[in-house]
């Protein structure tokens, strides 16, 4: 289990919103969400932004900030933190 | 009621084609939101027209070429209809016609901004809700002038066959989520327009049509209305030319 609440969920939202064949815990921290790794393309980034989104009510309204918000699990729970703390 | 329980967006659909299919949604159990940009008394009929059949409407003022016009109308939408629009019809276009050589930079640049991008635009607020709901439809209206061309109409002419390529490129992109992207290509129109023309330009003009006569603004919503239906649920990233025989594509 990760220490972190944050961490945690979003690796759920990961697995369950994507409908990903792997178990949160094993997915690495610092792995990259798309490309290799978890076998997701740019096409299903458009539902993770659509999921990110929904669930944590911030915005990611382009591709530059896309790939800064995903450019790993622990990227992109930094960017929920940033986020929601403007 | 094949469509009780969506949400529609028809943009310019408060005369003409707009109307039509407006009026066609709403009938097929709808809620149904309009935009204009020009004529606010066209708006209040509209909306009128709407509710007396029963239907939840909404109308809108907005520029689509406008960025920011596009978000608050989508706001403004989503609100009103107690939720997203998950059927699209991106109808709004304008025309101002001159030969190229001389046909003013602006009159270029607004046409492509309301015809093309404005779409564009709309598409790109609409899928947010779509994708979530894995469930969408987006149908463009496009013109025969994006696939024969159409002397003094270059700027129009190019901008609807750049939404027929958005209309492919954006199916491939959003196949996976439920949502499908058509185009209808409606050809000579019973409208205000045609009634301004000349007899003899007229009917050179019918002449051209297979079937010898304008199509009305309903016979084009049925095409549109078919393809936001359950009944077009495989089809996808194509243009149904509904213009009497006119191009044969």
């Amino acid at each position: 289990m990760d220490a972190d609440p944050l961490l945690a969920e979003v690796k759920e939202l990961l697995v369950s919103g994507l409908r990903l064949d792997v178990r949160p815990a094993d997915i690495a921290d610092d792995a990259p969400i798309f490309g290799e790794g978890l076998g997701l393309d740019s096409i299903d980034a458009l539902e993770l932004v659509v999921l990110v989104e929904e669930r944590f009510r911030i915005s990611i309204p382009d591709e530059e900030v896309g790939k800064r918000a995903f450019a790993s699990v622990n990227a992109l729970v930094d960017f929920i933190r940033q986020e929601r703390a403007e | 009621m094949s469509l009780a329980g969506r949400r529609a967006l028809v943009t310019g659909g408060t005369r003409g084609i707009g109307l039509a299919t407006a009026l066609g949604l709403a009938e097929s159990g709808a809620a149904v939101a309009v935009s204009w940009a020009h004529s606010p008394k066209d708006a209040a009929s509209a909306l009128a027209t709407l509710t007396a059949r029963g239907a939840r409407a909404h109308a809108v003022e907005a520029d689509v070429g406008d960025p920011a016009a596009v978000r608050r109308m989508f706001a403004e939408v989503t609100e009103s209809l107690g939720g997203p629009p998950d059927v699209l019809v991106n109808n709004a276009a304008i025309t101002e016609d001159g030969l190229l050589m001389m046909l003013a930079e602006e009159a270029w640049d607004r046409v492509v901004r309301t015809d093309l991008t404005g779409a564009s635009l709309c598409c790109r607020l609409a899928l947010r809700g779509m994708i979530a709901a894995r469930w969408g439809r987006i149908v463009n209206v496009v013109s025969p002038a994006a696939f024969l061309g159409q002397e003094g109409a270059s700027n129009y002419a190019a901008a609807k066959a750049g939404l027929v390529a958005l209309t492919k490129s954006l199916a491939r992109e959003v196949a996976r989520f439920g949502v499908t992207v058509n185009a209808v290509s409606p050809g000579l129109v019973e409208t205000q327009l045609l009634a301004t023309l000349p007899p003899a330009r007229r009917q050179e003009m019918d002449r051209q049509v297979a079937l010898g006569r304008p199509g009305t603004p309903e016979e084009i919503a049925a095409a549109i209305l078919f393809l936001a239906s359950p009944a077009a649920s495989y089809v996808t990233g194509t243009t149904l030319h509904v213009d009497g025989g006119l191009t044969m594509l």
